[in-house]
């Protein structure tokens, strides 16, 4: 069962502060040491898009959540996520970060209660090349009937 | 590379390190404690163990992606979908199956689909991903546009 949240509608386009986030090398390489990965490879690993993206969206998950009246106690979740890589990540580059709410869904579940999915879209830039889409969806649970 | 449409990736496995966590929190800045303080996890009624970081369980897929293919820069589109967690402990496979071959702008490319397996356990992630398997020239960096992106993204 899926219909649209209408008290939260009204924040799909709504821009994110946005910020910088420099790829600095020595968190390319703690990242690629937690993932068992080989942290000599000067190449970032591609899930520093990520971690580009959000550290540099410009506000705290907190914030975030304060937008769509729910907070960490309500327990959101990870719903999907999307990388796109228009180009290569780059060690030492700072980006340019920007992006948006992209949709909003309400969806009602047997097991799961009512629940909105919030998607929203963040573009990493270096200068004005587009370097990298970040799209995610982050899951609501509304058992409070917000 | 001789990649053909059902060709399985080779297998990634990763031993899940609590102490990884720890260091991924920091590096996020991630305050949430169900990721390293593992009195919060029990008294969250999650058990005993620190729940790994969804980036963590994606970077273990991309890990594999990146292998396979010849380098990181050859990851060029990945979605997935959070289906489960993780545990400190648990023992994780990444895995792949070829789907596709396209050409694009720069160059061949694989279309898979990917799974992170806790083994004797759930799928805690699934989805799809594209990788440059051959650049036009050997040794070239990829360069896709956005409009190359996009244009492979139409053709599936």
């Amino acid at each position: 069962m899926s219909e649209m949240a209408p008290a939260h509608l009204a924040l799909v386009g709504r821009e994110f502060p946005g910020g910088q986030y420099t790829l600095e090398p020595w968190r390319a390489w703690l990242l690629a040491d937690a993932l068992g990965d080989d942290p000599g490879d000067t190449q970032p690993h591609p899930v520093m898009a990520w971690m580009a993206a959000v550290g540099g969206m410009g506000i705290t998950w907190d914030e975030l959540f304060a937008w769509f009246d729910a907070t960490a106690d309500d327990g959101p979740m990870f719903g999907e996520h999307q990388t796109t890589l228009h180009a290569p990540l780059q060690s030492g580059v700072t980006y340019r970060v920007s992006g948006k709410v992209t949709s909003v869904d309400r969806k009602t579940g047997r097991r799961a209660g009512t629940f909105d999915i919030v998607g929203y879209e963040l573009c990493l830039y270096d200068g004005q090349e587009h370097v990298a889409t970040c799209w995610n969806s982050l899951v609501l649970p509304r058992r409070r009937g917000a | 590379m001789n990649v053909t449409v059902g060709s399985r990736l080779p297998v990634h496995e990763v031993q899940v390190d609590a102490g990884a966590m720890k260091t991924m929190a920091a590096l996020l800045g991630d305050p949430n404690p169900i990721h390293w303080d593992t009195r919060v996890v029990a008294e969250l009624g999650l058990g005993e163990r620190p729940v790994n970081q969804g980036p963590l369980n994606m970077g273990y897929l991309m890990t594999m992606l990146a292998r396979w293919a010849g380098g990181r820069d050859r990851v060029l589109d990945f979605r997935v979908r959070f289906l489960g967690n993780v545990l400190a402990g648990d023992r994780v496979r990444a895995e792949g199956t070829v789907t596709g071959l396209r050409v694009t702008g720069a160059g061949q490319v694989a279309d898979c689909e990917v799974a992170l397996k806790v083994i004797g356990g759930d799928t805690a992630l699934s989805g799809t991903a594209s990788v440059l398997v051959e650049p036009l020239r050997s040794g070239d960096h990829h360069t896709m546009t956005p409009v190359a992106v996009n244009e492979t993204e139409r053709e599936r």
